[in-house]
């Protein structure tokens, strides 16, 4: 087995996403352990542009990897996929990882299932037992977290977003270019025929200072709907949990968790939510925690910096009077 | 247009699981199944595209016999054609395993121009099962799709990324997995849920499809469960308790002198 971990590097018009980044921190430390080269992997029509992006300069990494051609200007599947198989190949890395951003999730499980092997989706926290990579992921359950690992080479997955946070490396990485054979098929099935940028924000929650977010426990559509009174009054955003959304509460967007957003605020509000694992992993990294629940026992409760136990409609009702008044 | 081919998951009811709390598992006999929710997009939206080009849609699901009636569903909704893969060499399957059966009844359909899947599914929620088919079948995929229009021998997606939306131009076949937003759901109708009672549905398994069965199920599976623990939670910070008002007090308090509160 060759001596590489690879991490794919999503550039887009001219950026570095920052998922990308945020990947490379738990890489390095396994890639310092099992004493392999951390490579990031960019696929783009301009090397030049790769090298002016600046946050890249202090990528946790060894080297940077471009691999150049005018047919990269877009996102295609079928094309890109058909070039990372290729790279993988030549490489044999001990490891293939993804942001589990919408590229990644595209890509990752067409080069698993092209080179025949394992993929794991949105690991949070890796560990080494040994020469084992453990990828582990909260599963069904309160608080239970699943250990999996890959029986086939290189090891797969997919990493969750906002589960580590972005750290500079000492050094700048040295940037290659990589050349494919000269007969390497360029084509793709796929045309680009027009884009739409997002007029929205991508999502002001997972960069909200304060988060207020609400859950089962709050009863009723109606008190729900109080939290974005309170959020008003924070300077926050408001978020939830699955049940909430599914019950049409509020849009599925503004859920916290696995199958949500992560968020990392000052100060993290939650009224009547249980902290079920799929939950918390997406707050756990928040600065300050506030529980309202009526059980002692709930794992947000356990959590929290501070924890009040009483009726989340009764605080929630009495603070807005007194904040209106 | 040739046929579309609509893949469906039959997925625990959430308030309905229950997980042993010894080995911690799924309890799989206490969950009710339901249709995975996202599915109900790929249906829809291939049954726009039937209203419009008239063409034959079939579903198909791998699972236990008991995802038999949310293939009825299906049926009720205006699928032609259903297809039941199951097999008890195909439990335990991880990603690639469960593609790999996907894909093979997808090359005994063929002609097809179309397989619609979901983005992702609400229990193992990898989101990967459609893209891993569509390069097992070396096609084209595109996931988190919004709508999908038929013109001149070609198909127009549109995807939602995380930078905005794309439109794309892509010859058939090609696997798209649906973003659940749709704006409008048919209700299905009651005249078909009635005929899908005693309707005829082919089941496949291992030997039909000519799958080896060490590529199949827990043993051809790459991804393996090496075990599953507990998080212990101790209590870290403060418990306040008391009556609702003061403990209210207290909390604004709180935020005040942490400097959230500037009133
Ligand atoms: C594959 C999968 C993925 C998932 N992904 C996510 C995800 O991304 N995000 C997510 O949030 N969930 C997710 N879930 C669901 C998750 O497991 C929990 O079910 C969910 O987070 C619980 O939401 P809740 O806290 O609102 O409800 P509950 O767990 O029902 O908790 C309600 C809480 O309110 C308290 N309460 C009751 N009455 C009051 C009152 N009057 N005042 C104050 N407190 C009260 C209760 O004590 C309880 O602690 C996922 C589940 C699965 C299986
Ligand atoms: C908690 C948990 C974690 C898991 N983690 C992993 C992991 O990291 N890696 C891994 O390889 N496996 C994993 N699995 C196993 C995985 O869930 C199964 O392989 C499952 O059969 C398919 O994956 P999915 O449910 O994630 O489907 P997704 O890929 O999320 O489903 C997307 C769409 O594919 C179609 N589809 C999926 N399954 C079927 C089916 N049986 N029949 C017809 N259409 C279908 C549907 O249209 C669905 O909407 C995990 C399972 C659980 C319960």
């Amino acid at each position: 087995m060759s001596e590489t971990i690879l991490a794919y590097g999503e550039f887009f018009e001219d950026k570095i996403s920052p998922a990308s980044l945020e990947i490379l921190t738990p890489l390095w430390e396994i890639s310092r352990s099992l004493q392999k080269k951390l490579l990031l992997l960019i696929l783009s029509d301009d090397l030049k542009r790769v090298k002016e992006d600046n946050s890249l300069k202090r990528a946790l990494c060894d080297e940077i990897l471009v691999i150049e051609h005018q047919e990269l200007k877009e996102f295609r599947d079928d094309l890109y996929s058909r070039v990372l198989s290729f790279v993988a190949r030549e490489f044999h890395p001990y490891g293939f990882f993804f942001p589990a951003t919408l590229q990644g999730l595209a890509l990752a499980p067409r080069i698993a299932a092209e080179l025949g092997v394992g993929l794991c989706a949105h690991v949070n926290a890796l560990e080494l037992e040994g020469e084992r990579l453990i990828m582990m992921r909260p599963t069904f359950g309160d608080n239970i977290i699943a250990k999996l690992y890959s029986e086939t080479y290189p090891i797969m997955a997919t990493l969750a977003l906002g589960a580590f946070s972005t750290k500079e490396g000492s050094e700048n990485p040295i940037i290659k270019k990589f050349n494919l054979p000269q007969d390497f098929d360029w084509s793709s099935k796929m045309k680009v025929r027009a884009k739409r940028k997002t007029k929205k924000e991508i999502n002001r929650l997972s960069v909200a200072k304060v988060v207020v977010a609400g859950g089962l426990g709050l009863k009723s559509k109606e008190n729900f709907l109080k939290l974005f009174e309170l959020a008003k009054y924070l300077e926050g955003e408001v978020g939830a949990t699955r049940p909430v959304c599914y019950a049409g509460w509020t849009e599925e967007d503004r859920m916290i968790g696995i199958s949500g957003v992560s968020v990392k605020p000052k100060l993290y509000l939650g009224f009547g939510i249980s902290g079920a694992i799929q939950h918390t992993v997406g707050m756990e990294n928040s600065e300050f925690i506030i529980a309202i629940n009526t059980d002692e026992g709930a794992p947000l409760v356990k959590m929290a910096h501070v924890a009040i136990i009483a009726d989340a409609e009764k605080i929630l009702n009495y603070i807005l009077k007194k904040l209106k008044s | 247009m040739e046929k579309i081919i609509v893949c469906i998951k039959g997925v625990p009811k959430p308030e309905t699981v229950k997980v042993d709390p010894e080995r911690h598992i799924l309890i799989r006999e206490s969950a009710e199944l339901i249709l995975n929710p996202p599915d109900k997009a790929a249906l829809e939206m291939a049954m726009r595209l039937k209203d419009r080009h008239g063409v034959k849609v079939t579903v198909l699901s791998m699972g236990p016999p008991n995802v038999l009636p949310i293939l009825k569903e299906a049926f009720g909704l205006g699928a032609d054609e259903l297809i039941l893969l199951s097999d008890r060499a195909f439990a335990g399957a991880d990603t690639l395993a469960t593609s790999r059966v996907i894909a093979q009844a997808i090359r005994t359909l063929a002609p097809y121009s179309l397989v619609l899947m979901g983005l992702k599914s609400i229990d193992g929620e990898t989101a990967q099962v459609p893209p891993e088919t569509a390069s097992l079948l070396n096609l084209p995929s595109v996931i988190n799709v919004l709508n999908i229009i038929y013109r001149e021998g070609k198909f127009l997606v549109i995807r939602e990324t995380n930078y905005g939306e794309e439109e794309l131009e892509i010859e058939p076949p090609l696997v798209v997995s649906m973003s659940p937003k749709l704006d409008y759901f048919r209700p299905p109708s009651l005249k078909r849920l009635l005929m899908a009672k005693n309707l005829d549905y082919r089941t496949l398994g291992a030997v039909d499809l000519s799958l080896p069965e060490e590529i199949l199920g827990l043993r051809g599976s790459p991804t393996k469960v090496a075990g599953v623990f507990e998080k212990v939670l101790v209590q870290r910070g403060e418990l306040w308790k008391g009556e609702p008002e003061e403990l209210a007090e207290r909390f604004l308090e709180l935020l005040r002198v942490r400097g959230f509160l500037k009133i």
